[in-house]
């Protein structure tokens, strides 16, 4: 909201430079986000005084003078074209340095000009004095300027004039006001709180409110139909107005809160609202039917045709103004334009009316219509100011309209304002904001912003009484002293209800800045931790990270063809639709991401357009999905935090002592298994999905205590395509909160004592046919293996020479260990074991 | 045979020649590229004997035969290693893997540093971390937390709602604040309480330099006996002298401000300045905005079961990004998901 600081002046002169006002304000809840100032700056120009003149030794119209720019110092000399320059004038000069605008050599209007040392047909001149046009100020070239001889020596000029207000333009602080605020949204309510924070005194437009009924009564009838949405209606006729712009001053205050000027009608009854914060309406009353105003509700479909020429149709319910016939405006948000002041209008009816904040809320956002009216109503207006505001309005436009205004008031009040009384302790003030605020220093403070405060000695009596009779005389004086302070809330304070708001307005006008801080603070005793999967996550963080991984963040809002793609339930685990926003900022962010990959393979296709050869990438972060599970936080919607990976590219650079080589799905595997090994998760089922399958050309499951955990593979080609990723990229995504889980099971290791007896190892060469799967042989190896195998490794895999044709050799290295030195006939025998069930399971031989 | 003449026939015999397999590659390469015996390297051999006049012309074409020859081998080669994984029948996907050394440092996100900084600072303050849904329901995003309906609070976070669209008009949202884990957990526990609630939270904004349709909060919320607002004051000024005053930045000094505002949930409200001393600005610097915070508003505290007449308590909830970005000097929050490597690595 805009806040001219020139219109400001009207009620309220701190007598502060304007960047004070707004740090004044700021610091008491009135937040300036933005100082405006308009006019001109002026910066560089100061009063001098003229010493001598002299006529130019080398033209005719030029004259040589010597002025001085400061109190005390050396004059210079400035060499001045105007007639009217005399010794002993004080005059505005342009120093050396200044910028001013003046008009262009080819007539184009004003440039920037800055004004230099130099010389003018010889003789050396020292700036510039200045006329009226050629700062500004106004349209006069008769001459320069010449100032009230007081005018201070050296000041800048903008302070003089600033100071005889004579200073053309204006300073506009824009202030966000809170929606606690609806008393700072005008003027009188910004220089209200001005006041009560600088001592300075708070004065408002005199206004005569006349008398309820009279002539007005007798042209005007209001019914209010519905009471509960319109509190208070009052109406004033102003008859014989001639309809024209408003005069230059309005106008320019309009403007500089960012109204346009329409006429001189519709800019009073703007101009009211920003002064006093009641938005009016104007009806040309020669267009209300019967002369009669009815406040209604809306019926099941009716239209209405606003203001900006609109044909909008009404939810049921909306607050209406009616004339006999029809409607001729949404109350609170726009008038009709069946009834809207024009050039033609003679005759007006001022509305000044109280309005229900949600009804007038509703219709706003129901018509998407959000007016500087409906901005008012929404946060609740002052309930007693209507009369005030009509008659304001009445008065100037009869000043400025040449209206009569008709005697007499309509003021119909089906729900009178009932004043509120809160009740404060300033033993309760003391603990909420942690410092004695004294009780009388509490009054003066509410008292400054319109609340009635009186110490309430009856209650104080009544408590001392009772404490008394209970306890120690001590404890009664201290009671009786809490008893507290009765407010009465001002009318424009509707959002003041409770004790609580009552000590905000204090602490707010005591100043935050003077509350202590204490250097110690109670902890409880419980132990601060996190939770155990955000714990372990941080873990693998730092491990990936350690493993050439880098942290992305991507967005969790996707365009709904890409989540519906990435919603594909053998790569997710889940077989539900992902969840749709109902508003969406675009097409681009429109669902939720059912799966991380949507934001991996974006940036790594971003990132391989950029050049980058090596990839490794990982995230964090939620998915979304519908869900008709019971158990669910938020009914209908699932969440968990899933972990997302991605190699592409180069896996070892080439260097001195090797080779370079491309990324493959196992190092990702490797990856993948040694972050779950580090967390414990050591047994994890592996299930091949070798064919194409939806988001993967190949995918590898993984399961671990009957829980899926996740998946690895090789992004598919359609996808890759899509995505133009400009090499393979291999993708993993665990569910995280599975993983955790299972890893959350563990209890702390219990130490394990270190055999003291040497292990042996033994190579195992085997033949078996291509195509059987590895994993299935390190199964049986470990199973028949047991007790003594400890650990088995596979160490080399073999096709070609030397093997008859379709099979293939692996070999594996075992290492065996027991509580004793192991003899190598046990050693042979556990092989023998191994090998028969090798055969027996797998058709494998020994390779001779 | 001119010179001429045999680049035309090489060129049409390289056209022709099949690159099936992996030996039929290597054939090809050894024929055409070879270094000692390949043809072209034997046309380029014979450059030396044309006529000086035509030398220039012929080395180009010599030259475009290379390349053309280089090209069929290439794309041979790739058309080869997508026929064997793409259909990936022959891979072995339960061999073990194996873990690559890093080909870079890797990295963890700045928003993730930046966040872990601050839970630490919070840690060693007492503080125990608590963590909630980013889809919330009306009651803990909004009603519990003193957001009366049709009230024009509601307009200070721009909403997203979700499918399907609810009868009540009480949707189910993506939370605008992590504030909703105080009512969590002020439902699951008796006070004292001292927490914080780090998260993603989520603003229906245009998206420009500053401000991205998601960012990241923590929240911090304490509730006790005799907790007060300068209880609150003290706390935040300790932490941003831990967070600012730690590094060599501008905000050394960690100078404050508390400025009235407005939040619906507590009361009195105040947001938080710290003085960013900038020698290019007039005045030597500026306020800037790094929290919001106030009073836990009685209402919440009755909402949640805790008799508000014997507890008290304050809270507070500051952006990630916004603390990410004033300590490393980021100018647009776009940056920050955008994740170009040559962004993340400097972190």
């Amino acid at each position: 909201m805009n806040i001219s600081l020139r219109w400001l002046a009207d009620y309220v002169d701190p007598g502060l430079p304007p960047d004070e006002v707004a740090e004044r304000l700021t610091m008491a809840g009135l937040e300036v986000e933005e100082i405006v100032t308009t006019g001109p700056a002026l910066d560089g120009v100061v009063v001098g005084e003229v010493l001598d003149v002299r006529p130019h030794p080398d033209a005719d119209r030029l004259q040589v003078c010597d002025v001085q720019l400061a109190e005390g110092a050396e004059s210079v000399q400035i060499v001045c074209g105007a007639p009217n320059v005399a010794a002993g004038q004080r005059v505005p000069v342009a120093t050396v340095g200044t910028e001013l605008m003046l008009p262009a050599r080819d007539g184009s209007g004003l440039e920037p000009v800055t004004i230099k040392k130099g010389k003018i047909r010889g003789q050396v001149s020292m700036g510039m004095i200045c006329a009226e046009d050629e700062l500004g100020l106004g349209e006069s070239h008769d001459g320069i300027l010449v100032l009230d001889a007081g005018a201070p020596v050296g000041v800048p000029l903008a302070d003089w004039l600033r100071q005889r207000a004579e200073m053309p333009g204006d300073t506009v602080l824009d202030i966000a006001i809170t929606p606690n605020r609806p008393d700072a949204t005008s003027h009188v309510g910004v220089a209200r709180d001005l006041a009560a924070l600088t001592g300075a005194e708070l004065v408002l437009p005199e206004v005569s409110v006349p008398t309820v009924g009279g002539d007005t009564a007798d042209q005007v009838t209001v019914q209010i139909e519905d009471p509960e949405g319109c509190p208070r209606y009052a109406a004033m006729i102003v008859r014989g107005v001639q309809v024209g712009p408003s005069p230059d001053w309005m106008q320019d205050r309009l403007r500089a809160v960012g109204v346009r000027p329409v006429n001189n009608v519709v800019d009073v009854t703007n101009y009211v609202l920003h002064e006093i914060g009641q938005p009016l309406h104007a009806f040309d009353l020669d267009q209300i039917a019967q002369s009669t105003i009815i406040v209604r509700a809306s019926r099941p479909g009716e239209t209405v045709e606003t203001l900006d020429d609109q044909e909008r149709k009404l939810p049921e319910g909306t607050l209406l103004i009616c004339d006999a016939e029809r409607p001729v405006a949404v109350a609170g948000v726009m008038g009709a334009a069946n009834s809207e002041v024009s050039d033609a209008t003679t005759d007006v009816l001022i509305e000044s009316a109280a309005f229900d904040p949600a009804r007038v809320r509703r219709a706003s956002k129901a018509l998407g219509l959000q007016t500087d009216a409906s901005y008012r109503f929404e946060r609740g207006v002052d309930p007693t100011r209507q009369p005030w505001a009509a008659a304001r309005a009445a008065a100037l436009l009869a000043e400025l309209a040449g209206g009569e205004v008709v005697p007499g008031l309509v003021d119909e009040v089906p729900n009178p304002y009932q004043p509120r009384t809160v009740s404060v302790r300033p033993s309760r003030v003391a603990r909420v904001l942690g410092a004695e605020v004294p009780a009388d220093e509490i009054t003066r403070l509410l008292q400054a912003i319109g609340f009635d405060v009186e110490g309430d000695r009856g209650s104080a009596l009544e408590a001392f009484a009772e404490a008394a009779l209970q306890g120690t005389v001590a404890a009664a004086v201290e009671e009786a002293g809490d008893a507290g302070l009765t407010v009465t809330v001002p009318p424009f304070r509707l959002d003041v209800e409770r004790e609580v708001d009552v000590i905000e307005e204090v602490a707010r006008l005591w100043g935050f800045d003077r509350l202590p801080t204490p250097a110690s603070t109670p902890v409880p005793l419980v132990p601060a931790g996190d939770t155990p999967s955000a714990r372990l996550l941080d873990r693998v963080r730092q491990r990936l990270a350690a493993l050439g991984f880098r942290e992305i963040a991507t967005n969790s809002l996707v365009p709904t063809p890409t989540a519906e793609t990435f919603a594909d339930a053998a790569w997710t685990g889940i077989e539900a639709p992902p969840i749709e926003t109902l508003n969406p900022i675009s097409q681009e962010m429109a669902t939720l991401r059912p799966s991380l990959l949507t934001g991996l393979v974006a940036v790594a296709s971003y990132n391989q357009a950029r050049g980058a050869g090596a990839l490794r990438l990982f995230e964090a972060g939620h998915v979304y999905r519908r869900s008709a599970d019971a158990s669910e936080t938020v009914a209908g919607y699932h969440e968990h935090t899933s972990l997302v990976l991605g190699m592409s590219g180069t896996a070892e650079r080439a260097s001195w002592d090797g080779d370079a080589r491309s990324t493959d799905v196992y190092d990702l595997k490797g990856v993948v298994l040694d972050v779950l090994a580090d967390l414990g998760i050591d047994d994890v089922q592996e299930t091949p999905r070798p064919a194409p399958d939806g988001l993967t050309a190949y995918a590898l499951d993984l399961h671990a205590g009957g829980t899926r955990l996740g998946a690895i593979g090789r992004l598919a080609d359609s996808i890759a395509d899509d995505a133009e990723l400009q090499a393979e990229l291999f993708v993993a995504e665990l569910d995280w909160d599975a993983v955790a889980e299972l890893a959350g099971r563990d209890q702390p290791p219990a130490y394990q004592p270190i055999s003291r007896f040497p292990t042996v190892e033994r190579d195992l060469a085997l033949v078996v046919p291509q195509g059987q799967p590895a994993g299935p042989l390190l199964d049986t190896i470990r199973q028949s293996g047991q007790p003594l195998l400890q650990d088995v490794r596979l160490f080399d895999l073999y096709r070609g020479d030397g093997l008859p044709d379709g099979t293939q050799s692996l070999a594996f290295t075992l290492r065996f260990g027991a509580d004793k030195t192991l003899r190598d006939k046990e050693v042979d025998g556990r092989v023998r074991r191994i090998v028969k069930a090798l055969e027996a399971q797998h058709g494998a031989t020994l390779r001779s | 045979m001119s010179l001429d003449a045999q680049i035309a026939a090489v060129q049409a015999e390289i056209d022709d020649a099949p690159i099936s397999d992996a030996e039929a590659a290597e054939a090809f390469r050894v024929r055409f590229l070879g270094r000692k015996s390949g043809a072209i390297t034997d046309l380029f051999s014979q450059l030396g004997t044309a006529p000086p006049d035509q030398r220039r012309d012929l080395g180009q074409r010599l030259n475009a035969l290379k390349q053309s020859a280089q090209g069929r081998l290439d794309a041979g080669l790739a058309a080869l290693a997508t026929e064997t994984t793409s259909g990936a029948t022959d891979l072995d996907l339960t061999l073990p893997g194996r873990v690559p050394a890093p080909v870079e440092r890797g990295s963890l996100h700045v928003l993730s540093q930046t966040l872990a900084d601050i839970q630490d600072i919070f840690r060693s303050f007492g503080f125990a971390v608590a963590r909630g849904p980013e889809i919330e329901d009306d009651w803990h995003n909004f009603s519990a937390l003193n957001f009366p309906a049709n009230h024009p609070a509601r307009d200070m976070q721009d909403t997203f709602f979700l499918e399907p669209p609810p009868p009540d008009g009480r949707g189910v949202v993506l939370r605008t604040h992590t504030s909703p884990v105080q009512v969590r957990v002020l439902e699951q526990t008796e006070p004292p309480v001292r927490v914080i609630a780090p998260g993603r939270v989520f603003r229906n904004e245009a998206i420009s330099y500053k401000s991205y349709c998601l960012f990241h909060q923590v929240e911090g919320l304490v509730v006790d006996e005799g907790v007060s607002f300068a209880d609150l004051k003290a706390l935040l000024q300790a932490f941003a002298r831990a967070f600012f005053g730690a590094s060599d930045g501008p905000a050394r000094e960690a100078r404050m401000r508390f400025r009235p505002s407005f939040f619906p949930f507590t009361e009195p409200s105040a947001e938080v300045d710290v003085w960013w001393a900038d020698d290019a600005l007039p005045g030597g610097g500026r306020w800037m905005e790094i929290l919001g915070s106030g009073m836990v508003d009685p209402n919440v505290l009755t909402n949640v079961g805790v008799d508000p007449e014997r507890f008290t308590g304050f809270a507070f909830g500051m952006g990630v990004e916004r603390m990410a970005m004033l300590r490393h000097g980021i100018d647009d929050i776009r940056l920050l998901y955008e994740n170009d490597v040559r962004f993340l690595k400097q972190f």
